[in-house]
């Protein structure tokens, strides 16, 4: 206490207890209370009756009580404070805490009255409001810093989120590429090697027996700036596939007249088509598709070529470079080309294309595509599964050969494969067979307006096959003169015509041969209907031939002829039709009427003149009339005499 | 060894006959079959080839004391890859070619009797809608008769082509035509059902067996 001297005591007057140390943080130790005996006990003891004589002297009530109490002290602790009575040190402290003890005494009393409740009561003081203002601060104080604590709760909080909110991000970011990858390996075929993924786009599982391994590379593509705005095509997975089967490629096959220069073979580069990519689908799958059709291409090249190499046919066939070139009728070459294009390249050679005519086939482009994934097809069902474990490895069919006893012919039909080359020439001389055909037909009805020449194409071809029928009719005359109904089987090699009386023409791959068969069966026509049309017209037919052995030779086909008589026989109608010499019409008139005979001797009678007459020549392109038909229809009403 | 005949359409075997023609008397096999590929191409057949048909004897041998059956393994050059087994008296199964692997590890059931390998061997000829086949049974390398098997190829139906076949045959091996084949004649189905492969395999078994009985005519050995 005595290091602390400026330390103000206060004392609670409240307290009920008596304070026994105060420590040094404030802290105030209580001695128990005594009982009212006992202080009634100890107040008595402390009653130094000798001394009450000497506190007359102070004048104060409370002296002698200090005293005695001072000096009771010196009484219990005996020598060591007896020699200081009044020299007290801290007489000024002694004094104080004395006059603090009588207030407290009072006080005690007063409370114990209070307590009683006999002769006082406690009433409510109102609060003094400077004591109201000292919590005020303190509510301040607190309310700051527990406002303090909780912002510092939140900042920490709102720091994990950030930090959580960026993780994710990464998460999402991984999981996305993780998803892409599941999305992947339901089309794809991958697997792991080390600490890469490695997919498969080759065809060999379909079959294929190519050797190009078809490997590609999935890249994880995560590692972009998580500032930036992420492009719109972005994806976090990406494919690294084999720079040979970047870009597009197609097939294009051509049928060309005439041979090019040789300088230009092996150079056919037309890049038409660009891959649209569809909306919706991943870049990885657009890259890779684009990658598995050029490998087809490729695989479909490589295998035309090493047939074209094996195969001996009359005309060999030429492979350069990424041209495969034959022949299959002379004077006309069928040309399949690998188009492969790598991105920058398509810009130089967009100028060019369009000079050149678009000759490509795509049926042909198409069914090599076909015919490729059959030949998978073919390869895969050749391992089909199950298979009995003594068996040897091969087709099924062919397996079976042994136990269904098959005979050499039907072992041999098994076995036997066409080539791919040789398919699709065989493919090619049939659609230019057919497209030959059509122009041909077409020409000549463009050409020639009387007969006309229709035809009637079937919907329904086979890949080697198809068949159109022709018509040769007259103008007005469709139902009447119905003569020309052709058949028409298109080949490979060559046309088969199945006239309507069955008879059965086959026509070579020549397009002089089509069309001159063409030119005499529509001279043939004409005079068919005129030999249909008399018997409209109630004429007679004196004779008919299709092939007349008389007069001009024809350089075409033969000539027909057809001699009609009128009703009454007076007049008769001599026509000869020939492909190249065109109509000649003649009408015989009876012998009466005509003048200039001259007069026989021999023929005196007049029986006589019911001999025919003479021919006149009917000039035929002063005839009235639109078509040949209607000429000869009234021609034949001229004659027809008036009933 | 696949052996699902059911599973697929039946191969159409079409109509075959074999008979056994006699070896002229004084005359040797190949002189007879000399004449024999005469008179064929006299009648405007065409050669196409060659064919073979042989036999392979195997005892299926049995514990207990009944009496060994036989097991006929035969191949045909009609069908290259298959191979017949007929039991004798029993079933036949027609398998791939296989089977001769097979049969060599089932050695502890059949023993394969050596010396009783079969053999016909001879030329194809065709003639129209008709294949005669002149082949020479051979026995332990001695020429033992002379086979003749005509088959009508656009028919599978025995019934139906039988008075066909006899008249065609007549016209090249004269009054010595066989009677139906048994295998037709006993089956249960009758003249009327489909033939088999099997059927044209039992015929030549029959003739084999009969040769092999019969006499080896000692100057007719080649």
């Amino acid at each position: 206490m005595s290091g602390v001297p400026a330390v103000r005591i206060s004392i609670e007057s409240s307290c009920e207890k008596q304070v026994q140390e105060v420590a040094l943080d404030g802290t105030e130790t209580y001695v128990p209370p005594l009982s009212m005996s006992q202080n009634l006990s100890k107040l008595a003891q402390r009653i130094d009756f000798s001394q009450g004589s000497d506190s007359e002297e102070d004048g104060i009530e409370s002296e002698p009580r200090d005293r005695e109490w001072v000096k009771q002290e010196p009484e219990e602790e005996d020598g060591t404070v007896k020699f200081q009575p009044s020299l007290w040190p801290w007489d000024s402290v002694r004094n104080n805490l004395r006059s603090a003890l009588t207030e407290m005494c009072v006080l005690y009393d007063v409370l114990s009255v209070v307590k009683e409740k006999k002769y006082m009561a406690l009433d409510p003081v109102s609060q003094d409001p400077s004591a109201g203002k000292t919590s005020q601060v303190f509510q301040l104080i607190s309310k700051k810093k527990s406002l303090a604590t909780a912002a510092q709760v939140l900042l920490k909080g709102a720091e994990k989120l950030t930090k959580s909110v960026a993780e994710n991000q990464e998460n999402r970011r991984q999981r996305d590429f993780n998803s892409e990858l599941l999305r992947l390996r339901s089309q794809w075929k991958l697997r792991k090697v080390g600490d890469k993924i490695l997919g498969d786009l080759s065809y060999r599982s379909a079959g294929s027996l190519f050797l190009h391994h078809g490997t590609f590379e999935v890249i994880k593509n995560t590692d972009i700036d998580l500032d930036k705005k992420l492009p719109e095509d972005y994806c976090p997975l990406d494919v690294q596939i084999p720079s040979d089967l970047e870009g597009s490629a197609y097939i294009k096959v051509s049928i060309q007249k005439q041979a090019p220069d040789i300088g230009d073979l092996g150079t056919v580069n037309l890049f038409r088509r660009s891959p649209k990519p569809k909306t919706g689908t991943q870049p990885w799958h657009v890259k890779l598709e684009a990658a598995q059709n050029v490998l087809l291409c490729k695989e479909i090249f490589a295998q035309l070529s090493r047939e074209a190499v094996q195969i001996k046919s009359q005309i060999p066939h030429i492979v350069v470079k990424n041209q495969i070139i034959s022949q299959p009728f002379p004077g006309l070459q069928l040309s399949i080309s690998l188009c492969h294009s790598t991105g920058e390249k398509k810009n130089q050679r967009a100028s060019p294309d369009k000079t050149k005519p678009d000759d490509h086939l795509y049926v042909l482009e198409h069914n090599l595509h076909q015919m490729m994934r059959e030949f998978h097809k073919q390869q895969l069902s050749s391992i089909v599964m199950p298979h009995p474990a003594s068996a040897p490895f091969g087709h099924k069919r062919l397996r079976l050969a042994g136990p269904l006893a098959y005979d050499k012919a039907e072992i041999s039909s098994l076995q036997q494969s066409e080539g791919l080359l040789e398919k699709i020439i065989k493919q090619a001389k049939h659609i230019f067979l057919r497209s030959r055909t059509a122009r041909t037909i077409d020409s000549l009805a463009s050409r020639i307006e009387d007969p006309q020449i229709q035809a009637h194409w079937s919907n329904i071809n086979d890949v080697y096959e198809s068949s159109l029928k022709v018509l040769i009719t007259s103008q007005g005359y469709e139902q009447n003169c119905k003569s020309i109904q052709l058949q028409m089987n298109i080949g490979v090699e060559q046309i088969r015509v199945v006239h309507r009386d069955g008879r059965v023409i086959i026509l070579s791959h020549q397009e002089q041969e089509l069309q001159d068969f063409f030119l005499s069966q529509m001279s043939q026509h004409q005079v068919h209907a005129v030999q249909q049309l008399a018997k409209v017209m109630g004429w007679h037919v004196l004779s008919f031939s299709n092939h007349v052995g008389l007069g001009p030779v024809e350089s075409i086909g033969n000539a027909s002829a057809v001699t009609v008589a009128s009703p009454n026989g007076e007049y008769a109608i001599s026509v000869r039709n020939g492909p190249e010499s065109g109509c000649k019409v003649l009408v015989q008139f009876p012998r009466s009427q005509t003048k200039e005979l001259p007069k026989s001797d021999v023929i005196q009678d007049a029986k006589w003149s019911h001999l025919r007459g003479p021919y006149k020549e009917v000039h035929w392109s002063k005839m009235e009339g639109r078509n040949f038909v209607y000429k000869m229809e009234l021609l034949m009403a001229a004659l027809t005499p008036c009933p | 060894m696949s052996l699902m005949r059911s599973e697929l359409h039946f191969s159409n075997v079409s109509f075959c006959s074999v008979c056994q023609v006699p070896v002229a008397e004084g005359k040797s096999v190949q002189h007879t079959v000399d004449v024999l590929h005469k008179k064929l191409e006299q009648m405007g057949s065409v050669k196409q080839g060659s064919f073979c048909v042989d036999c392979e004897t195997y005892h299926a041998t049995n514990v207990s004391g009944q009496p060994s059956k036989l097991l006929y393994v035969m191949h045909n050059s009609e069908t290259p890859r298959s191979c017949m087994a007929l039991y004798e008296g029993g079933p036949c199964i027609v398998a791939d070619a296989n089977f001769d692997v097979l049969m060599v590890k089932l050695k502890s059931h059949f023993q394969n009797a050596k010396g009783h390998k079969v053999e016909c061997r001879g030329s194809r000829y065709r003639y129209c809608d008709f294949l005669i086949k002149v082949g020479t049974v051979t026995m332990s390398s001695s020429a033992r008769g002379i086979s003749v098997e005509v088959e009508y190829c656009p028919c599978v139906v025995p019934g139906d082509c039988w008075n066909l076949m006899k008249e065609f045959m007549q016209s090249f091996l004269g009054p010595s035509v066989p009677e139906l084949p048994s295998v037709f004649a006993t089956k249960p189905e009758g003249l009327f059902a489909q033939a088999e492969i099997v059927d044209t395999m039992t015929q030549y078994l029959e003739l084999f067996n009969k040769l092999r009985k019969s006499q080896i005519p000692g100057s007719n050995v080649r």
